[in-house]
């Protein structure tokens, strides 16, 4: 019986007890139909193949790709620049509102003194090359920004434009690429599909620069729904290194509206940018999460090693909204360097100056989410902190360990910061400093290179994989498979507080995750077709997270595991480089501090 | 819902563009974007401030599908 209707004795049994009701409900069943019986409403039969060729190839529309073009064009490259949405309206750049300029004829201390400051908040976990690299070429890039009109407008579309139409620079936006191509030991392109037709396209170039971004489990309450680690996971599919999977950052989010980016950060998307200055912190986030596992939810935003969430209580809560716990002190935790121990929350934003001041008066932002009022944990989950995760570089470049692929921004697991924030503002312009210099690189790498061939049977067998959700009769939605992959991942206990065996366990839904469902996704349209592959990449860093920090046997700046809270200098000294081995699989290693890759 | 009416739309494609997880999309016999996916969106406000004639109305609840045992 069960062989030929799929459906046991006992639950036959279990439906018919239930009387003629029963009886009439299963028979009304149609159970040779899939439950979700992959119906598309477009013909993956339809779409064309379009291929197209540029020296330097970049990938992703954020402060690093913008650049990285722009860079990789003025040194004589031809540039092509792909993003999966519209230049700067994609990723975290257009919520980004501080950016930081360190200048040397005002700064209160040295750039040494800014290298070694970040290294002692970081605990060694930074890497004093680019931090000095983020203060020498931040101004300069500033300065840029401010000739496209960056600061004017609380909108970057515009300005981020400018130099790309003053230059020609070729653009395409909304094509989601997904996988990178390889020859001869080089990567040699791309390729992708467009979201507004049925279009695959293969780019061949002579470099790559990902600015990809980095990206979280499409976690609610912060602006990362659309970064997905896609460029991480495509250059670990090609035999790039990848590090940093055992940071986090911590982000709470506001308990009222969770789900709502606009309003966790307190409307400060309608803001123009400003600029930060130096202010070396050792911001957590980790600690947050620590004091709500020890004494349980409920407190006001407060600064690293203060203990519990600081400030006041009540201090803070939204107009109506009921006041935050009273909170203890608590015991124990993560680490915080003496000198960074402070009370209150870390910087807010600069405030608006001039003439549009007075309009946004009402509207000023509060800071980052969950900086008033009652706070839920994580609203980042499944982000490490930034700059610290992604490819890692061989160089100050950020070539990757791949030739001809490069990395800026937060799709480079450069630790220009660590493993902890540090710098506020540093982001953002950390993603311009290393765009700049990747671009150029690129650019001048491309200019010895010849233009490589793909063979067809490559870009053939690309295409099969791009197309199959859609062509699947029978499978499994993207969003379940992400709401069981979020179900996993985002409580305190795992990615926050880790424990092994928890880790082990939630390693082992991830690996379910990962050869059951994510052959199995499916597609029935262009969006859901992204969203299939971005669920395919989220599966895959959930894996490097949980096997980084299962690995990382101490506690240290955002990574803090309850069973062994503290830093060992002795053994851990080191970051954590991921790769895939011939075989297919996930190979850990240690890098030691202050290195490059061997 | 987040984004939850689109009413007055001009047809200029800005929503569409400047949408970070895409849900929104052109209905283009009618030249009019409309809420594709709103069960993506990220309440972040980006359509509302791109669009020339404050066609777009959001609002702060996010939809969440209920969990099942597959889907």
């Amino acid at each position: 019986m069960s062989g030929d209707t799929g459906i046991s004795r006992r639950r036959f049994i279990g439906a018919a007890a239930g009387g003629l009701a029963g009886i009439a409900a299963l028979s009304a069943l149609d159970l040779n139909a899939a439950p979700v019986k992959n119906q598309p409403k477009i013909d993956a039969d339809s779409f064309s193949s379009d291929s197209q060729e540029t020296d330097v190839l970049v990938i992703g529309g954020g402060m690093a790709g913008l650049f990285a073009a722009v860079k990789a064009h003025d040194a004589g490259a031809r540039v092509l620049l792909v993003s999966k949405g519209r230049l700067g309206s994609s990723g975290l750049t257009p919520f980004a509102k501080g950016i930081f300029s360190y200048d040397p004829d005002t700064a209160d201390m040295s750039i040494d003194e800014f290298v070694a400051g970040v290294s002692e908040s970081s605990l060694g976990t930074s890497n004093p090359v680019f931090t000095r690299q983020l203060a020498e070429h931040s101004k300069a890039r500033v300065e840029e920004l401010k000739a496209w009109g960056f600061f004017d407008s609380a909108i970057y579309n515009n300005s981020f434009m400018r130099p790309i139409e003053e230059r020609g620079i070729a653009l395409q936006e909304r094509i989601m690429i997904t996988h990178l191509l390889k020859e001869q030991g080089r990567v040699v392109g791309a390729s992708g599909f467009s979201m507004d037709e049925n279009k695959i396209i293969h780019y061949r170039a002579k470099t790559v620069v990902l600015c990809t971004g980095s990206g979280g489990f499409k976690s609610n309450g912060f602006p990362l729904c659309d970064v997905t680690h896609d460029g991480t996971v495509m250059a670990y599919k090609i035999g790039a290194k990848v590090t940093g999977k055992e940071w986090n950052d911590g982000h709470p989010a506001s308990a009222e509206n969770s789900g709502s980016c606009y309003d966790n950060w307190h409307g400060q998307v309608e803001e123009k940018p400003g600029i930060t200055s130096v202010e070396i912190h050792h911001d957590l986030g980790v600690d947050m999460n620590y004091t709500a596992y020890v004494q349980g939810p409920g407190g006001s935003m407060g600064g690293p090693g203060s203990g519990p969430p600081g400030g006041a209580p009540g201090e803070g809560a939204g107009a109506g909204g009921p006041p935050p716990a009273q909170v203890e002190q608590v015991s124990g935790g993560p680490f915080v360097p003496e000198a960074f121990r402070r009370n209150g929350p870390p910087s807010m934003p600069p405030k608006e100056e001039g003439l549009l001041a007075g309009l946004f008066g009402d509207k000023r932002p509060d800071g980052p989410p969950g900086m008033q009022g009652n706070m839920v944990g994580g609203s980042t989950a499944g982000m490490a902190i930034h700059k610290s995760e992604g490819l890692v570089p061989v160089d100050e470049t950020g070539l990757s360990t791949v030739p001809g692929l490069y990395a800026a921004g937060d799709a480079l697991g450069s630790y220009m910061s660590g493993g902890i924030y540090t710098q506020v503002g540093s982001s953002l312009a950390g993603s311009a400093v290393q765009g700049a210099i990747a671009g150029e690189a690129a650019a001048k790498a491309s200019l010895q290179l010849e233009l490589p061939d793909v063979p067809e049977a490559k870009l053939a067998a690309v295409e099969e994989e791009i197309l199959a959700p859609l062509k699947r009769e029978r499978g499994y939605s993207p969003a379940w498979v992400t709401q069981v992959l979020q179900g996993v991942m985002f409580p305190n206990f795992v990615l926050y507080i880790k424990k092994e065996r928890l880790m082990q366990a939630a390693l082992a839904y991830v690996e379910e995750l990962r050869d059951h469902h994510v052959p199995m996704l499916l597609a029935d349209d262009r969006h859901k077709l992204r969203l299939a592959h971005e669920t395919e990449n989220m599966i895959i860093t959930a894996e490097m997270k949980m096997r980084a920090s299962i690995m990382r046997k101490e506690s240290r700046c955002s990574h803090y595991r309850l069973d062994y809270p503290e830093v060992d200098d002795e053994n851990w000294r080191a970051w954590i480089n991921i790769r895939q081995d011939e075989n297919g699989q996930m190979q850990l290693e240690k890098q030691p501090f202050d290195s490059w890759p061997v | 819902m987040p984004i939850h009416e689109i009413s007055g739309c001009i047809g200029c494609e800005a929503c569409v563009k400047s949408c970070p997880t895409d849900v929104i999309q052109m209905d283009k016999q009618r030249n009019k974007a409309y809420i594709a996916y709103p069960e993506d969106c990220q309440i972040c406000h980006l359509c509302r401030l791109n669009c020339p004639v404050s066609a777009i109305t959001i609002t702060p609840e996010k939809s969440i599908p209920v969990m099942v045992a597959w889907r």
